[in-house]
């Protein structure tokens, strides 16, 4: 038997319910663990770090110079979801996720929901990731966000909220493939125990889901990177290769007659759909930022002609914007007419003044956030923070009320967790990814990930925070 | 009144350039206050034309082997009648947001809160006398700011042109609340010497979009042609250019607007 150590009475734990009685989708593994012996367990933890770093897979991380690329912490206990849950969870992604496209065809055309008064207009139309670019601009099937990676937490109260909607470039996939290679390679026995539903066909459904995205013929697919000094160049590189499609950069691209037209060896060829990896203000120096080099002068143009679809669609990071998420149920209940499946987590927004000083009063308690931040940065977790963290906090916040959020500090659930002292609870989060087109797909579970430092809330890996492989059990 | 415009554009390289891709905006904006009775472009290579979201005519001309030398000539004439609130479908909300052009530092953030309660009680007629306080604040003198000088920098510096004076007119009304946007075009003006190119902003009073012209301390009228708009110089500005190779670029540009004979 291996100790686990118990979860604290406050927190909701994936493997062990209150009265520490193992929940029944980790019996068969809780056996199987218990089987092994601690050094087999430990080897196998090193095998698998040293395959994580032949295979490359290392994550640039912003603010720290000594080792700006490491390897994401691996994680050998999964987190298990059973088929229900995950049909309940999975139900809710595409209710969402349909919403939001909703939201975002409207928005670049009538503005129905602005004139109903659900949101105020100049919240949407005066915020700086709304693209007027798009304005005119039909999209096949009305889809702007094809791939969409859903943050998705469980709080104490044992339901599922969802944490921000990642609608711009969201990255991870790439770790949920490899993690679950990785789990294969290493306990093939655990697969024969378990039947655990299969992630690997994620990119032919990538594929498919950006063939579909256009009108045109046997389309021509690329990704476009920023390049190899990109955090996420890896994933770049890798989903390219799993696709076979070409993996290329802003210099191999133009534009011609608006229609953009890629470099080959064989000559040129025309480009009908870019999976773009590169944020919307260095796609065109024509037209957004000047200075970026990562672009393709003219592409704009091209994508307003209808020439060329690109994945996701500019100006998609006004719908995911923290300002907005708070009216996330509302749209779900305005385009669709549904209640929605998924909760919201209670948000105060800053720019209100009542909501301003509630926040201000309970800096102790709230989680705080900058509206346009990601990545776990510029944020401020209340009960965690020291009072000089707080003191400069308050300042940043009266000093620009309306570029903050904040929210109650969730108490994320944990997942037994292997580290230095043993196995110890951690808290998790889940990305699952959500591929839009002429339907929807998901494949079942997502990224998961791991705040590996006891209490720590932050799981982003630019954070510090690790990974685990995410299974869903088939019924 | 009817106008004959011509236009010339010249880009010179001191080094071979070896690719050249420029968007340009120089067609007249065809609308209830402006009518293009003819225009013309004439370029080193055909350009594909297209609308930008917020209708300006705009042309992507690409040149793989340009020279030492790009010449652009745009030529036309176009009938205006009064200049107030040429309108588009576009809300007016879109033009409240700062760009890196048009943000507000202290000073100019400063300057701007002075007139917030004017502002709010007066519109148009405050918007009129900071205009005129702007001018004070920074006359028209050319030489110390190019296309990449902020609202901040050019207030900072207490000079500017008029792509200066419009950008921080802008950066005060956005600052207030007010939809603002920048307009690029050409002046018709009676003595020669006055650039006849020319830029300024328009700002939402309520139910129009009234045009301000810090430089000359007016309001548009039918002297003024409009050739595009948007949230500044870069969305809105007649030529806009990446390169590679070329070495120093060197541009003269020079535009004549002449009265036809009023039939």
């Amino acid at each position: 038997m291996h100790r686990i150590e118990p979860p604290a009475a406050s927190i909701y734990d994936e493997m062990l319910a209150s009265d520490l009685a193992v929940r029944p989708h980790y019996d068969e593994f809780l056996r199987w663990l218990n089987q092994q012996s601690a050094e087999t367990l430990s080897q196998r933890r090193q095998e698998a770090e040293l395959l994580f770093h032949r295979v490359g897979i290392t994550f640039a991380v912003y603010g720290d110079d000594n080792d700006a690329e490491r390897l994401i912490p691996f994680d050998t206990i999964p987190r298990i979801l059973p088929a229900d849950e995950w049909q309940r969870l999975e139900a809710g992604l595409r209710q969402r996720v349909a919403a939001l496209n909703a939201f975002l065809h409207d928005i670049y055309h009538d503005g129905h929901i602005l004139k109903a008064g659900l949101i105020p207009a100049e919240q949407v139309l005066a915020n700086a990731q709304y693209q007027t670019a798009m304005r005119g601009v039909n999209l096949p099937h009305g889809i702007y966000s094809h791939i969409s990676g859903v943050d998705v937490i469980r709080h104490n109260d044992g339901d599922c909220y969802v944490l921000e909607d990642n609608l711009r470039v969201p990255s991870g996939v790439s770790y949920m493939l490899e993690n679950r290679k990785m789990m294969m390679r290493l306990f093939p026995e655990l697969f024969a125990r378990h039947a655990v539903a299969p992630v690997e066909h994620y990119p032919s459904l990538l594929l498919d889901t950006l063939r579909h995205a256009t009108f045109a013929d046997n389309p021509t697919v690329v990704v476009l990177t920023p390049g190899h000094y990109n955090s996420a160049y890896f994933e770049h590189a890798f989903l390219a290769q799993q696709m076979g499609v070409e993996l290329v950069e802003g210099r191999d691209l133009f534009v011609r007659n608006d229609r953009v037209f890629m470099r080959t060896t064989a000559g040129h060829k025309q480009v009908d759909v870019i999976y773009r990896r590169v944020d919307d203000n260095f796609l065109d120096p024509l037209a957004f930022r000047s200075d970026s080099s990562l672009g393709v002068p003219g592409l704009l143009a091209a994508y307003r002609a209808g020439n060329v679809i690109l994945a996701n669609a500019i100006g998609t990071g006004v719908a995911d914007d923290k300002s907005i998420y708070p009216y996330v149920p509302d749209m779900v209940r305005f385009y669709l007419d549904e209640e929605p499946l998924l909760k919201n987590v209670p948000t105060w927004q800053c720019r209100k003044p009542a909501d301003l000083s509630h926040v201000l009063a309970n800096l102790d308690d709230l989680v705080v956030k900058e509206v346009h931040g990601a990545g776990g940065y510029g944020m401020l977790i209340g009960p965690k923070a020291s009072r000089a963290e707080i003191a400069e906090f308050r300042c940043r916040i009266i000093a620009d009320p309306a570029n903050y959020i904040a929210q109650p500090t969730l108490a994320l659930s944990t997942c037994p967790t292997f580290v230095e002292e043993g196995i110890a609870p951690r808290h998790i989060d889940l990305r699952p990814f959500v591929l839009a087109g002429k339907e929807v797909k998901i494949v079942p579970g997502g990224l998961a990930r791991v705040a590996l430092q006891r209490g720590s809330l932050v799981v982003n890996s630019s954070q510090g925070g690790g990974t685990k492989d995410a299974w869903v059990l088939e019924a | 009144m009817k106008l004959h415009i011509h236009h010339e554009t010249v880009y010179r390289y001191d080094a071979a350039l070896l690719h050249s891709a420029q968007l340009l905006r120089l067609t007249p904006r065809a609308d209830r206050d402006q009518q293009v009775i003819d225009w013309s472009l004439a370029l080193p290579a055909p350009a594909s034309a297209s609308d930008d979201a917020y209708g300006n005519r705009q042309h992507l001309l690409v040149l793989d082997t340009p020279g030492d030398t790009i010449r652009i000539v745009a030529e036309g004439t176009v009938e205006t009648r009064s200049n107030v609130s040429a309108d588009q479908p576009l809300p007016a909300e879109l033009f409240l947001r700062p760009t890196p052009l048009t943000g507000c530092d202290a000073a100019l953030t400063a300057f701007a809160e002075g007139y917030r309660t004017l502002v709010t009680h007066h519109g148009r007629e405050a918007l009129l006398d900071l205009m005129a306080d702007l001018l004070d604040r920074m006359p028209y003198l050319p030489g110390q700011t190019d296309a990449t000088t902020t609202a901040a920098a050019a207030y900072a510096l207490g000079q500017g042109v008029c792509q200066d004076h419009a950008h921080v007119f802008i950066a005060a009304c956005r600052l207030l609340g007010i939809p603002a946007r920048y307009v690029s075009g050409y002046l018709y003006t009676e003595h020669d010497g006055h650039v006849a190119s020319h830029a300024w902003a328009q700002a939402w009073t309520g139910n129009r979009w009234d045009g301000f012209d810090v430089s000359n301390n007016c309001t548009p009228d039918e002297r003024y042609v409009r050739l595009a708009l948007g949230l500044d110089y870069l969305e809105a500005g007649p030529v806009r250019g990446v390169r590679r190779g070329g070495g120093t670029e060197s541009l003269q540009s020079l535009a004549k607007v002449a009265l036809m004979d009023q039939q």
